[in-house]
């Protein structure tokens, strides 16, 4: 099966958060996404700390720079 | 999910400067449109990543399925080029030449499933997985609500999604469900490409100038009283350095006064998380839908 890849760089900037954590949300435990950007998401690491703090794993995949990948795994 | 420009979006470009500009913007590859003439041996020897082929029209299927297997990449064709009697016919030819066509939908549910049901019943054979979906999508004008059912109809057969905006019309497309598309496309696994073309003729000026424009970062004055910034016509990409630069400017006491098109709560917590406690205020003064005003005040 193939991986969930969820690119955020066509997302328009209101809907780009939105969309990350529906994303996550609908995820089972286990399971993970590739996030894809056009720059560093820390600020959304931040928010996801701040928010769901201890129910992801985040790793990076790619550190740009022009791409960065990001999987993003819900914690069992 | 790679991400392909389409060489309507650049037609002012050689291939070798639409292959440039891709990787600056850090696009897979592209979406190349034929044309009377187009020389495939030159294509395949200039090294460009072409992920999908576009024809105006069906022309001689076995030409287009052909030139299909020769990029090694699935032709779109417009929705009404294709009656539905002529499937099976175009499933062999296609099948035969080792290419893919892939027939036009808008964001029609009825018109998605229709397809879909007609793709079915040519049957598990070999032959009809060389027909496929090209979902045309385009959220300037149409009603997105029913995505995640477009997504779910077309299932497999779903083999390029052609995004008419996106790039530098990705600011008038927002609130427009665009991220929705994506995230039923990325929970439905759809591994795909993605291409974005030009809504519209008009647009290309600014395709034009999204494509040739560097990447930027700008920093406020140091000892700055007041700072007031508006990063809604800064790329995403630069919004964080852009931000940071103009926060570390100021002097104490001294407030950023910020607008941005989106919540900029991850702003807070990211001050929180780089910025010593204790150090700043972040006031949300004007909270959406469109435009959001923050003001943080650096002690």
């Amino acid at each position: 099966m193939s991986s969930i890849d969820l690119d955020i760089r066509i997302v328009p900037p209101r809907e780009k958060h939105p969309t990350i954590f529906k994303t996550f949300d609908a995820l089972a435990p286990g399971e993970g996404f590739t996030l894809i950007n056009d720059h560093d998401p820390a600020p959304l690491r931040h928010q996801f700390d701040a928010t769901r703090g201890g129910q992801f794993g985040w790793t990076y995949v790619e550190r740009g720079p022009v791409v960065w990948r990001v999987l993003i795994e819900k914690s069992r | 999910m790679p991400l392909a420009l389409s060489s309507l979006a650049a037609p002012g470009l050689t291939l070798a400067e639409r292959e440039l500009a891709c990787r600056r913007r850090g696009l897979d590859g592209q979406e190349l449109a034929l044309e009377r003439g187009t020389d495939l041996a030159a294509v395949r020897a200039s090294g460009a990543r072409v992920l999908a082929v576009r024809a105006g029209a069906l022309g001689d299927p076995a030409e287009l399925a052909a030139a299909s297997a020769r990029l090694g990449a699935p032709v779109s064709v417009a929705a009404d080029a294709v009656a539905p009697e002529a499937l099976p016919g175009l499933a062999r030819v296609f099948a035969r030449a080792g290419g893919r066509l892939l027939i036009g939908r808008p964001t029609d549910l009825a018109a998605v499933a229709a397809l879909a049901g007609a793709l079915d019943a040519l049957g598990p054979a070999g032959d009809a997985a060389a027909l496929g979906i090209a979902w045309e999508l385009r959220p300037s004008t149409e009603r997105l609500a029913d995505a995640g059912a477009v997504v779910f109809a077309a299932g497999p057969h779903l083999g390029v999604v052609r995004l008419h905006g996106g790039g530098p019309e990705q600011r008038a497309q927002d609130g427009r469900g665009v991220g929705a598309v994506l995230r039923e496309l990325a929970l439905a696994r759809y591994a795909g490409p993605i291409v974005l073309c030009p809504s519209e003729p008009a647009q290309l000026p600014a395709w034009e100038a999204w494509l040739r424009a560097e990447p930027r970062v700008r920093c406020g004055d140091r000892g700055a009283r007041r700072i007031d910034l508006d990063v809604r016509d800064v790329e995403p990409r630069d919004r964080l350095d852009t931000i940071l630069g103009a926060y570390r400017a100021l002097e104490p006491g001294a407030t950023l006064h910020l607008t941005v098109d989106h919540d900029p709560v991850c702003m807070a917590y990211t001050l929180e998380a780089t910025e010593p406690a204790g150090s700043f205020e972040f006031r949300t003064v004007e909270d959406g839908p469109e435009v959001w005003r923050a003001e943080v005040t650096r002690r």
